[in-house]
């Protein structure tokens, strides 16, 4: 039961990128706690679609790696469209943010994260998974003990487990 | 408990001592029932719940029970509950702990070569009668008489829950409900008692357990999991004869 280690996770993350809103677009209201810097200036003006990535799902998600000096410039705020910050290299591999504006504000805010190599401490969700396997038959034979689901005691007279005792009496 | 507890001692040792080791074990599970029992009007945990005895009052074993709940209800998000019931009911703590116990004490007084087996929840250390890592079945959750993973093991622990015994008597605290979705959830670890509750969360949990268990293998605890519709998943570490 670890639970420091996701906690700390969290915090080395968010130290190591930026936090901030260099917009003149008004983000929304509460959705995202961090809305991201992006720096506009290097990424393309023009929207680009968003290729799907790993969905930022733990609490540092929001807050994302950009430039704090970009802004942009006009007035007038973005068009609609989605917009990718610069890509920032970090230790344990790049970081990009991507934000999607819509009817002149921001909508949504993303980043991609590392999901390979040893990238995986950061994002360590990302490679704990089993594995599907076909369900086998085994006789039993030459085992010591069984472990399934709490006996009854009337089953337990058929059960694996009491051939064992028996056999070992 | 009404649990059928299996023991072997492999120990190379004199049968009195053997005999005694097997005793003093016994007299310990007894205490357990005696104390956690929720079946036995005068047991303290029944006592507590009624409200005869206080918190302050609680015996060391009792404390560390409830302590230990707690921290896994936190763990599990709730899944674990040794209130699901609706009245305090530790017992799926306290299975894989008595146990867990039962083997500590065995080590000290010199069996290091031995498994308890309480219901299919298995502790064990050393090595077999053969010299060989302890082999374990996980049974099959349809046919009774077969396996669907054999394990081999020398200090650890084997969990395993399911609903192919005793049908659905693992309740799903989101719902309300019996739990579905998974048959059989084999947990294995260093220490039984969480073992224990972490394959009976799981079960809780139904389909999402399947990745909760995933989680689990960085703390050291593999696992193996059938659904209800017959698919198998096993975490990578799982350590499974070859």
């Amino acid at each position: 039961m670890r639970r420091s280690t996701a906690a700390a996770v969290g915090t080395l993350t968010g130290a190591a990128l930026i936090v901030g809103v260099r917009l003149s677009v008004t983000p929304p209201a509460a959705t995202v706690a961090a809305p991201p810097a992006v720096d506009l200036a290097n990424s393309g003006a023009s929207p680009e679609p968003t290729g799907s990535k790993a969905p930022a799902k733990k609490k540092p998600a929001e807050q994302t790696a950009g430039k704090t000096g970009g802004a942009a410039g006009s007035g007038s705020g973005l068009r609609d469209g989605v917009y990718k910050g610069k890509a920032a290299d970090y230790a344990y591999g790049t970081i990009q943010v991507s934000i999607k504006v819509d009817g002149g504000k921001i909508t949504a805010a993303d980043a991609t994260y590392p999901v390979n190599g040893n990238s995986g401490t950061i994002n360590p969700n990302a490679i704990a998974k089993l594995k599907q396997e076909t369900l086998k038959v085994k006789t039993a034979k030459e085992i010591d003990a069984v472990s399934g689901a709490t006996l009854t005691s009337a089953s337990y007279k058929q059960s694996l487990q009491a051939a064992l005792d028996a056999a070992g009496a | 408990m009404g649990t059928v507890v299996s023991i072997e001692l492999a120990d190379d040792l004199p049968a009195d001592v053997l005999s005694g080791l097997i005793g003093d074990t016994c007299a310990w599970l007894h205490e357990v029932d005696q104390r956690f029992s929720t079946y036995r009007e005068d047991s303290e945990v029944n006592r507590f719940q009624r409200g005869e005895i206080v918190l302050d009052d609680l015996s060391p074993d009792m404390r560390h029970v409830l302590d230990a709940c707690a921290d896994l209800w936190r763990f599990t998000d709730g899944y674990f509950d040794a209130y699901a019931t609706g009245s305090l009911d530790p017992s799926g703590y306290v299975k894989g702990w008595s146990v867990e116990v039962a083997s500590a004490r065995l080590a000290r007084a010199g069996s290091t070569r031995h498994y308890l087996n309480a219901g299919g929840d298995i502790r064990m250390r050393g090595l077999n009668s053969d010299a060989q890592p302890w082999r374990i079945g996980i049974r099959h959750p349809w046919e009774a008489d077969k396996l669907s993973w054999v394990l081999t093991v020398t200090d650890g622990a084997v969990a395993t829950s399911g609903t192919y015994e005793r049908g659905e008597h693992v309740w799903n605290p989101r719902t309300g409900k019996p739990a579905r979705g998974l048959r059989s959830v084999t947990v294995v670890g260093a220490d039984l008692s969480v073992a224990d509750a972490y394959a009976t969360a799981a079960l809780a949990m139904g389909e999402a357990g399947i990745g909760w268990l995933a989680k689990l293998a960085a703390d050291g605890y593999e696992s193996a999991v059938v659904t209800d519709d017959g698919r198998a998943f096993s975490s990578t570490g799982l350590p499974a004869a070859v």
